[in-house]
């Protein structure tokens, strides 16, 4: 099957003799070419339910597969965006893109296609040789996500990629994603923990527990793009989703206050 | 003519500190000229120790202008001489500290085999190696030696904190792209350990110009500025004693400053800066 299955995901913190059921009976299909968010309450594991698909961590139990593939470790067909960018400070743009190339040993001419193509696609024309330093977070941003597209992965993995950007970059980032996603037919799983994002981008939006996380409630949105975030269906979703979502915070309150444990 | 521009530009960005700089070293030079003058109208056995800064400088002169005649050489024969056992004893200390330091910091083998003596090495002052250095490296190569104990350190526990510091999302990030461990090594862990090895650099030099004094005093085979200072104060040449050590402290400013410079054409060519 193309696309993303996870079935019976499970995954267990050990610290010495403590251990931390962060993930538990979690079930996901992801079919080819959706745009699924992730959505939950801090500390529900839906960061580590993405580094897992990534492969930068060990599941405990369960079975993940990616177009028909297990996933065992990190790997070309699954990129990621992190939250914190990421991208190497002592590289320009256009080789930051071309970090994956290198290392798959690509000559030279053919990378430099790829990178300009890729920086071309993500607004960045003109920008090839600034480093990091010299861009702002959303042109940063932006080199990141040419760069996990450089290895023409299927899945694009996003960890709250726009979490640090300011409210403006941030709407306008989305919107730049969604012109991306339509050119490159990219399988998306994006985590984030804003309602108002969620609903923005996504086909389907993942609601997961407090922790231990799993899928508490998946929710199609069908409206149409570009969305309008003041119309009536739009608030109505919203709704929807924070009303499940605030359920969950509430638990998860409940459960720290128990143990007596505000992180 | 653009130079000269460029000079108008940073006088213009930088004159207030350039203006508090002179006015630091003037107020310095001041006490120290009262305070000489001090000592020789209230006890004349005192002053001959702090000669006045006017003598020092007339010293300083002196000692390139005329042959010293206990070694028969000039101070540029003696900054030569000190000069080569610090690029020896540099690129020694640097060369060994580097790899071990990339090892120690990435391996944690490595890392639990080398700190116990690294941690008992580390605090015993190079001073105290000079007769068990005389008896195995002998008199040409223990100076060498002495500075390369100071520079090796600084640089060894600079790169093994650099390396032990990576981002560890720049790793993670490296992996999702296909690197493996050694790719994670070229093209992460060294280019991330380059800023913390150059402050070990710069450390180490100074630390290696500390120790000079302490090497010459091995013997000053060619001279040396460390052995020039010990051989004036121990014939009470204190005017050309202190012309030695100033010569020392422009030195050390001097290399470290180059380093400076190097540091930062590194990091702009590395697009960091």
């Amino acid at each position: 099957m193309r696309g993303i299955s996870i079935e019976g995901l499970s995954k267990v913190f050990r610290k010495g003799k403590s251990e931390l059921v962060a993930i538990e009976g979690f079930n996901l299909t992801v079919p080819e070419g959706e745009f699924v968010c992730l959505l939950g309450p801090s500390g529900c594991g839906k960061t580590t339910v993405l580094r897992i698909v990534a492969g930068l961590e060990d599941k405990t139990d369960g079975t993940i597969q990616v177009n028909g593939r297990k996933v065992k470790g990190p790997g070309p067909d699954r990129g990621m965006v992190f939250q914190e960018f990421a991208l190497f400070p002592w590289r320009s743009a256009r080789r930051n893109v071309e970090f994956g190339l290198e290392i798959k040993g690509v000559p030279a001419e053919r990378r430099h296609a790829v990178s300009s193509k890729l920086l071309e696609l993500v607004g960045l024309k003109g920008f090839e040789d600034s480093h990091p330093k010299q861009l702002s977070g959303g042109m940063k941003q932006r080199v990141a996500i040419a760069r996990a597209l450089a290895n023409a992965p299927s899945v694009l993995l996003m960890d709250e990629p726009f979490g640090a950007l300011d409210a403006q970059t941030r709407n306008l980032m989305q919107k730049e994603l969604l012109r991306i996603w339509t050119e490159t037919k990219k399988t998306i799983v994006f985590v984030t923990h804003s309602v108002d994002e969620a609903v923005y981008l996504a086909d389907r939006i993942v609601v997961m527990t407090a922790r231990p996380g799993t899928v508490k409630k998946d929710i199609p949105v069908t409206l149409p793009r570009p969305r309008d975030r003041t119309s009536r269906e739009f608030i109505a979703i919203r709704g929807e989703v924070l009303a499940e979502l605030e359920a969950e915070f509430e638990k998860a309150r409940a459960t720290e206050l128990e143990k007596g444990s505000v992180k | 003519m653009a130079v000269e521009q460029e000079l108008k530009k940073w006088f213009a960005a930088n004159w207030q500190k350039v203006a508090l700089s002179l006015l630091s070293i003037s107020v310095f030079i001041a006490g120290w000229h009262l305070f000489s003058e001090y000592l020789r109208a209230t006890s004349p056995s005192l002053y001959e120790y702090i000669p006045p800064p006017a003598q020092v400088l007339d010293a300083l002169i002196r000692s390139f202008t005329v042959l010293d005649p206990t070694s028969n050489l000039y101070m540029t024969d003696h900054i030569w001489a000190s000069l080569k056992r610090i690029v020896l004893g540099f690129l020694l200390a640097v060369g060994l500290a580097l790899p071990i330091g990339l090892l120690m910091g990435s391996l944690k083998g490595a890392e639990a085999a080398g700190k116990p003596i690294v941690e008992m090495f580390r605090p015993i002052p190079p001073l105290a190696w000079i007769p068990i250095f005389l008896v195995i490296f002998g008199i040409v190569w223990g100076p060498v030696a002495i500075v390369f104990l100071g520079i090796f350190f600084p640089v060894l526990l600079n790169v093994i904190f650099g390396v032990k510091t990576v981002d560890p999302v720049l790793v993670d990030a490296a992996r999702t792209l296909g690197a493996k461990r050694g790719h994670i090594f070229t093209k992460v862990v060294l280019p991330f350990t380059v800023p913390y090895f150059m402050t070990g650099v710069k450390v180490g030099l100074g630390v290696g110009w500390m120790c000079i004094v302490a090497a010459e005093m091995l013997g000053g085979v060619g001279g040396g500025v460390g052995f020039y200072i010990f051989s004036k104060a121990t014939t009470s040449q204190y005017d050309l004693m202190f012309a030695g050590m100033i010569v020392i402290g422009l030195l050390s400013t001097l290399t470290t400053g180059l380093a400076g410079v190097f540091e930062d054409r590194l990091y702009r060519w590395m697009g960091m800066r």
